[in-house]
């Protein structure tokens, strides 16, 4: 029993047994549609969910004495949130050392680049990369990585999909027009090159001739690619970041694979989904509603228990593959899609799109109105490229943009 | 250089455009010969991933043909449709195609003209707009 149900159950004891009958009548009278539309998800259901705690699993056996194996950890074109989240694994984080030799992990160990070149082909047992490949060292070390691990697990969406990264494919003048909004047209750096280099704005160089050699910085793609369109991955773990129990269950099953010669999971596998979406797991109350106008929740009282999308929330929910365990919808914010499309679909952003259309409802006047109408209705989603494809950009079957010429 | 032919997928309902189409060819209209028809249930059975595959592929356009509104052979499917596909007209324009490469149309069973006017026209408004921006690799 949780600390919740305790709490819980000692509170309702203290109560004296004369109000329990008024008690039973306030939580019939509170609780109407609950029970008549979806009695397996009540408001207490979504608190009892909300309070369990992650099944880690077993703790990590510790290496045999005939040494331990090489674990590398990869962060490329990733906002740094995955690497933390290896950390988050409770008491299992000082068992990590003892399990594995750490020999690359740029946010907590001190693994270069020439000593992995210097390692033979093979040698590390596992490369956790996570982040898109957008800039040269990436794929240069990635490829490294690649040559020098048995196993290859493609870690968090960015790696995965691409992520928010791979949005940066929609700009249609590529790195230099990035470039230039990020040097010469952000507020900020704007006056910054105004005051100081007027008329010859500064923006960084690849290549640098310095008195003592030539210095160089990794060059930008136009295209951001996901992992997999770049080396060759054994293991997918989606996820903005990957939850936490998952990332337990991996190196164990990693640790078990090194030490014990259990077998993995064939090549390919994603781990820590499930074959259903999101909406499935997710404890909110559906009751079908139709909507007219999208919200977002700071802009209304977002009902604790209601389908977000009852409320006019754009949730990806019904597109997105089930195994987070629904952390965001259960604290009132809608999924954004970081899991990834199910395994019946590769457009996540046009399955999305389908569902949300379809809940728009079907108008009295629906018969005579023409297509400019249709339009009105839908400009309520102000930024549905953005807002469907936030992180599968990189697997989307259009994966930049376009530029028309125009035509004879 | 040989003019620019266009390739055009064309999406079409079983129960009203495709016999439409069936009605041109019976009788005997001239159209041009840019469009390939595929037939699927219901306007609202296009999924938006079907359009985005034609483009991926290298269409140069894509139409959708249904029952007019009202007349719907499952009630209201049409209105979906037309309702998805606005939203993918938005999209594909945020991708940077000209949104007139996308076309929604209704045709029922005894509109055979329409049909041929209907695509006669968006051949024609292909081969202004040129071949798809859609390169190698995108």
């Amino acid at each position: 029993m949780s600390f919740f149900d305790r709490f819980r159950k000692k509170s309702t004891e203290t109560v004296s047994n004369a109000s329990a009958a008024v008690k039973k009548e306030v939580k019939k009278d509170s609780k109407p549609a609950a029970s008549a539309t979806c009695p397996s998800k009540t408001a207490d259901s979504v608190a009892a969910a909300q309070l369990k705690p992650a099944d880690l699993g077993d703790l990590l056996p510790g290496a045999p004495p005939n040494g331990k194996i090489n674990l590398a950890i990869y962060w490329a074109a990733g906002c740094g949130g995955c690497d933390v989240s290896l950390l988050d694994v409770n008491e299992r984080i000082l068992t990590i050392g003892d399990m594995a030799n750490i020999v690359m992990w740029p946010i907590a160990a001190d693994g270069k680049e020439q000593d992995i070149a210097a390692m033979a082909d093979g040698s590390i047992t596992v490369s956790i990369i996570n982040g898109a490949v957008r800039n040269t060292e990436n794929e240069h070390m990635v490829k490294l990585l690649r040559k020098k691990s048995v196993i290859v697990v493609s870690y968090g969406s960015c790696a995965c999909f691409g992520g928010s990264p791979a949005l940066a494919n929609l700009i249609p003048g590529g790195k230099d027009e990035l470039l230039d909004y990020a040097y010469n047209k952000v507020p900020s750096t704007a006056n910054f090159q105004a005051d100081y280099h007027k008329g010859k704005p500064v923006l960084p160089k690849t290549e640098f001739k310095a008195p003592e050699g030539v210095l160089t910085l990794p060059v930008l793609f136009d295209t951001v690619k996901t992992l997999d369109q770049v080396i060759d991955v054994d293991y997918y773990v989606p996820g903005c970041p990957p939850l936490q129990e998952t990332i337990s269950h991996m190196l164990k099953a990693v640790a078990d694979f090194a030490y014990k010669g259990v077998a993995l999971p064939p090549k390919g596998t994603t781990i820590g989904v499930v074959a259903k979406t999101l909406c499935d797991m997710c404890p909110r109350r559906k009751e079908y509603r139709r909507i007219t106008k999208i919200v977002e929740p700071h802009e209304i009282d977002v009902d604790p228990d209601l389908c977000l999308m009852d409320q006019g929330i754009l949730c990806l929910g019904p597109a997105t593959v089930g195994g987070c365990n629904a952390r965001c919808t259960r604290v009132g914010q809608p999924c954004r899609g970081c899991y990834g499309p199910t395994v019946a679909v590769q457009e996540q952003g046009a399955s999305a799109l389908t569902a949300i259309a379809s809940l728009f409802p079907v108008l009295e006047e629906d018969a005579t109105m023409g297509e400019d109408s249709i339009i009105d209705i839908m400009s309520t989603i102000k930024d549905p490229l953005g807002y469907f494809y936030a992180y599968t950009m990189g697997k989307s079957l259009i994966k930049r943009s376009v530029v028309e010429k125009g035509g004879k | 250089m040989s003019e620019f032919e266009p390739k055009i997928v064309v999406f079409c309902c079983n129960w009203c455009s495709y016999a439409g189409a069936d009605g041109a060819g019976v009788a005997r209209l001239q159209m041009p010969p840019n469009f390939r028809i595929i037939r699927t249930m219901c306007s609202a059975r296009v999924d938006p991933e079907f359009i985005l595959r034609s483009l991926a592929k290298g269409a140069d356009g894509v139409v959708v043909l249904g029952c007019h509104p009202a007349d719907c052979h499952y009630i209201g499917g049409n209105y979906r449709a037309r309702r998805r596909i606005a939203l993918i007209r938005m999209v594909i324009e945020q991708y940077g195609f000209d949104p007139r490469r996308l076309k929604l149309e209704w045709v029922s069973a005894s509109e055979g003209e329409k049909f041929q006017k209907t695509l006669t026209d968006f051949v024609g408004t292909i081969k202004e707009l040129g071949p798809t921006p859609l390169q190698e690799g995108n």
